[in-house]
């Protein structure tokens, strides 16, 4: 039968000092692992919380992204009318057709300038966004310069608050509104009226076009419809799809995050090891009198492997409460995608920190293995007998 | 027997501890120099020989917005302008890949050798560009990756302009610190699929160093104004606003670094504290014997020094190894998979499996290692196209080096401490 | 005479030290009867411990037999040996060997973990055991907050709870100041006049071999008795 539970609690307590190295090693990696995946996890997130299931959005085939897309004016007109698009109170049709550019804007804590997204939306491109909802301010006037823009960003930069103004080709633009994005990509815009876009950035046509479909049957129809139609180098696709897609900032990431993780845990494994010897080294009497009294050897080894798992369990633990500061808190990096700021959130799911504990633990295991194994292996009389 | 053997026969007494304490050392200051290259490469623009004299003028509003084509001919009368291209990027995908390994740019061919004289080609490949309309010129980086040869064909599909185009390939090039790029001819492209009229950017080349402030000046101030205002500066600034946008980047990995020297020190700290207290009563007995504090000191210090030492030749030589020399360590680990392979099955025979399974795993372990680096024998196959190289620079090495150090003398303190308070009597007491 | 209940055959212990081979036993013979206090004696390196050990199933001897309760120990593979330990023989130590994060109670508590008594049933022996050594009363205390004699005391009741045949003690009152000592020896007495074990005690000291009913010699691996 095994060891109690309280006798391997009751140990890692009472080596606390010499242990406390160890957790709090193990705490520091499991930290890093889960900011850093916390990082790819708030741009997935943010990405996948983009759109309404009930939009189509259209692009030019073969583009990657809004701002490199192009559609003509008389693509717009034609979808216009298109029966499967549904109707507002008005009975005009719910689509909007968007202008995206990019500007170069310096940041509020003066770390130079960064490229910000605009978007330029007609008159329906609101309606289609539900998940928007303006904070302060109010909403940009059609035929007007002016502009709203996402609170998140609104503290990046300088010079956009609701009041302020900036100046972008040559024009200026005012400031009057800040909305929030619902923490989607729309968090990471700003917003005025499509055709003031158009003639301030110098463009023939938009970069995409969103539309409502009546029904989930009236979206496919549309996708068909405009796939078949050879006057149309257009591809439309669900709206939650395209943005579910853009993550590619999130591969380089995790590709950090994974390779910090080894890194560090591979050090953690070996101050694990030689905590563990250290503990196992000081306790071979009574090893000695655990295999005198009947013990097996495997419940010595699995007694160690649980002592080392439990501590660290607690550097786990400790690693989480260390990073869970940081979640919800906003952060931006150049979006891969879009070649933008993108301002996303450190997002710490319960999914995440498991991952952390298990990898804790894992350290654990293999940081005491060896050490463990030398325990179970200790020839009774010498553990007897040792000084 | 010196003073010298006595200490390091006493550090290597417990071979294991000794073993694991350099291993995490080594592990940690690995890990510090990746940080500090990378954070260097992303932040440090690699300065290439024409670079004082070229200057980037983009578009005010930002880089991704076009600029008329009829600004070449304001940009050729400034005074001080030795030659100016456009450059258009044309953001092609290749063979159907995913991402963009390489960047395609879209120039004035006949100002190639004028603008980016440290490219090495052969002459007959820069009259072979300037001949051909659909030509175009390759990074040796590329054209190694691909095993793509001069006078082949290649298609690229771009996600900006409306459509693909073909290209035949007049040269490859070389000697630039990034061989990645292809350049091909800005008229192809306006008579194609592209947007006749505009261009992405101006690269220019200014005929000294003196003339570079006021041409950048010039410029500035000939566009103020007009539809299309315009940012020039030097090429090294440009770079640098690149880096700007990576914004928290700098901050981020600071701070990475800061987390593993903390856990570097705290962990190496503590097993050097174990390492003496189970050595009480043999200091004790040294100090009975009339060695004085000052001494015992040294050989703590000694022992630590040593052991952060030995640490820091195979953490940071390490890191040298793998990112100069990759094939190097490729051979290396491949010799111990085979040592470890050896001695593995000398334990088969002797019947002895914990210690066969610890060498198996760990020739497995290490075979696997060896095939992945010789599978990616460069940074850039490493990194997947984000990195080209990674320089472990002296300062680099200097700066961990010094950090070993601390840790050295860091580590002596808390023993150190313990065996100034000790007195003789307790300490021979310790024998249990 | 009822058959003795270890009864030991040409035992002979012999290991290697380096180079050298020890003979630790030399072709031993002996027969301890059922119910006797028996000291082992003889100067350090004369072997008496290793016959302990091997009596007690801790250590296998190169060639000879001993038989325990009819049960040849020498025969049993390692995992037998594990239970028969458990449930034939009690061990006293001469440092106490008590888990130092459990209480007076655990400690005593531990071998019965090995078996399949309930958590009562082991509550019950557990105190009736701490109640024969007298330290009912420190039941939850830690050794380090129990005396060197107190702490041996606790380990007789250790060595006892599973209500084995055979205690053995490996110089059980070497770290104990006198009056301890004298405690100690006094309960392994009585346990012999009252419970009917069979103690084999390990000594030098002639005071302590005093207490037991038989004392044997051992001199560099051969009996004088």
């Amino acid at each position: 039968m095994a060891l109690p539970l309280t006798y391997n609690y009751r140990n890692v307590l009472v080596r606390w000092r010499a242990s406390l190295a160890t957790v709090i090693g193990i705490a520091l990696v499991v930290a890093v692992f889960v900011l850093v995946q916390s990082l790819a996890v708030g741009l997935e997130k943010s990405a996948g919380n983009t759109g309404d299931p009930r939009n189509l959005m259209i692009v030019r085939k073969g583009s990657t992204a809004e701002s490199t897309s192009v559609v003509t004016i008389q693509q717009f007109q034609i979808l216009r009318y298109w029966p499967q698009i549904a109707r507002d109170e008005s009975g005009q049709p719910l689509i909007s057709a968007d202008l995206l550019c990019l500007i170069s804007q310096p940041r509020i804590d003066g770390t130079g300038e960064a490229n910000v997204s605009v978007r330029g939306l007609t008159a329906r491109g609101r309606a289609l966004r539900p998940q928007v909802e303006l904070m302060a301010g109010r909403w940009f006037a059609p035929g007007k310069r002016e502009v709203a823009v996402s609170q998140k960003l609104a503290r990046r930069f300088a010079h956009f608050h609701a009041g302020n103004a900036f100046r972008t080709g040559g024009h200026t633009l005012t400031v009057v509104g800040e909305f929030d994005g619902g923490n989607s990509a729309f968090d990471s815009e700003v917003w005025m009226d499509a055709d003031e876009a158009r003639s301030l950035f110098n463009r023939e046509g938009y970069s995409s076009l969103l539309v409502r479909a009546t029904s989930p049957e009236a979206g496919r129809e549309i996708v068909a419809r405009i796939e078949a139609d050879q006057r149309l180098p257009l591809l439309a696709g669900p709206e939650v799809k395209y943005y579910g897609e853009q993550t590619a900032t999130a591969g380089p990431i995790k590709l950090l995050g994974n390779f910090l993780a080894i890194a560090m845990s591979i050090g953690a494994v070996f101050a694990a090891m030689n905590t563990m010897y250290a503990s196992v080294g000081s306790r071979t009497r009574e090893i000695g009198a655990l295999r005198v009294l009947g013990f097996r050897r495997r419940t010595i080894l699995a007694a160690f492997i649980v002592e080392g798992a439990l501590l660290a369990a607690v550097g786990g633990l400790l690693g989480c409460l260390l990073a869970l500061p940081l979640h919800g808190v906003s952060t931006g990096a150049l979006s891969l995608n879009s070649f933008s700021e993108t301002v996303f959130e450190f997002r710490i799911t319960p999914w995440l920190a498991a991952k952390g504990m298990i990898f804790a633990v894992v350290v654990g295991v293999f940081g005491s293995l060896l050490p463990a194994i030398r325990a179970a292996r200790l020839p009774v009389i010498t553990a007897l007998k040792s000084a | 027997m010196t003073l010298a053997t006595f200490i390091l026969k006493n550090a290597l007494r417990n071979q294991r501890r000794a073993l694991l304490s350099i291993s995490s050392v080594a592990v940690s200051l690995f890990l510090l120099v990746t940080l500090q290259v990378a954070l260097r490469e992303l932040t440090l623009p690699p300065a290439s020989a024409g670079a004082e004299l070229r200057v980037a003028v983009r578009n005010k509003i930002s880089i991704t917005t076009m600029l008329p084509a009829r600004q070449r001919g304001v940009i050729e009368k400034i005074p001080g302008v030795a030659a100016v291209s456009p450059f258009t990027l044309f953001w092609g995908k290749f063979r159907n890949e995913e991402g963009l390994s390489f960047a395609q740019i879209a120039m004035d061919p006949t100002k190639l050798q004028s603008l980016f004289g440290e490219a090495r080609m052969d002459a007959v490949s820069y009259t072979r560009f300037a001949a051909t309309k659909d030509a175009c010129v390759l990074g040796k980086i590329t054209a190694d990756k691909y095993h793509l040869n001069i006078g082949d064909l290649i298609t690229l599909e771009s996600t900006v302009f409306p459509g693909s185009l073909s290209f035949h390939i007049a040269g490859i090039y070389s000697g630039t610190p990034d061989d990645r790029n292809m350049l091909f001819r800005q008229d192809y492209l306006d008579e194609s699929i592209g947007q006749p009229g505009y261009v992405g950017m101006w690269w220019l080349k200014v005929k000294s160093a003196a003339d570079m402030a006021p041409v950048v000046k010039a410029i500035n101030a000939g566009f103020e104004n007009t539809s299309a205002e315009v940012r020039a500066e030097s090429e090294r600034n440009f770079q640098l606003s690149f880096m700007s946008m990576l914004g928290n980047i700098k901050t981020l990995i600071a701070s990475l670094c800061a987390v593993v020297v903390f856990t570097l020190v705290l962990v190496s700290a503590s097993t050097m504290s174990m390492a003496v207290r189970e050595r009480f009563r043999e200091l004790a007995i040294l100090k009975a014997l009339g060695f004085r504090r000052r001494e015992l000191f040294a050989f703590i210090l000694a022992e630590s020094f040593g052991l952060a030492a030995a640490g820091a030749i195979v953490g940071i030589g390490g890191t040298w190894l793998l990112y100069s020399h990759t094939a190097a360590l490729a051979v290396i680990l491949a010799l111990t998979t085979a040592a470890f392979f050896i001695l593995a099955v000398r334990h088969v025979l002797r019947k002895e499996y914990l210690p066969l399974t610890i060498y198996l795993v760990s020739a497995l372990i290490l075979a696997d290692w060896t095939a992945w680096f010789a599978a990616h024998p460069s940074v850039l196959a490493m990194t997947r196209g984000v990195f080209i190289s990674f320089e472990v620079t002296p300062r680099i090495m200097g700066c961990t080096a010094l950090v070993a150090a601390l840790l050295g003398i860091v580590c002596a303190v808390a023993p150190a401490l313990s065996v100034a308070r000790m007195s003789v009597v307790n300490g021979l007491k310790t024998l249990d | 005479m009822a058959e003795p209940i270890v009864q030991i055959r040409e035992l002979t212990k012999i290991y290697a030290q380096g180079e050298i081979q020890v003979t630790a036993l030399d072709r031993i013979s002996l027969d301890i009867a059922a119910g006797e206090f028996l000291a082992l004696m003889g100067p350090s390196g004369s072997g008496k411990s290793t016959l302990l050990h091997i009596i007690a199933g801790v250590d296998r001897p190169t060639r000879g037999a001993c038989l325990v309760q009819g049960v040849n120990v020498t025969r049993l593979n390692e995992s037998e040996l594990a239970d028969w330990r458990n449930h034939n023989v009690g061990f006293i130590f001469q440092t106490f060997n008590l888990i130092p994060v459990l209480t007076a109670a655990e400690n005593v508590e531990l071998p019965l973990l090995l078996t399949r008594m309930g958590r009562a049933h082991r509550r019950r022996q557990v105190e009736t055991a701490l109640e024969l050594v007298g330290l009912a009363d420190r039941a939850r205390h830690l050794p380090r907050q129990l005396s060197g004699g107190q702490e041996q005391r606790v380990a007789i009741a250790r060595a006892l709870v599973t209500d084995p045949a055979l205690i053995v003690a490996d110089e059980p009152t070497g770290n104990l100041d006198s009056h301890s000592a004298h405690e100690v020896l006094g309960v392994l007495q009585s346990l012999r006049q009252d419970a009917g074990k069979t103690i084999i005690l390990v000594t030098h000291d002639p005071k302590a071999a005093a207490f037991g009913t038989r004392q044997i010699h051992l001199e560099k691996g051969e009996l004088k008795e």
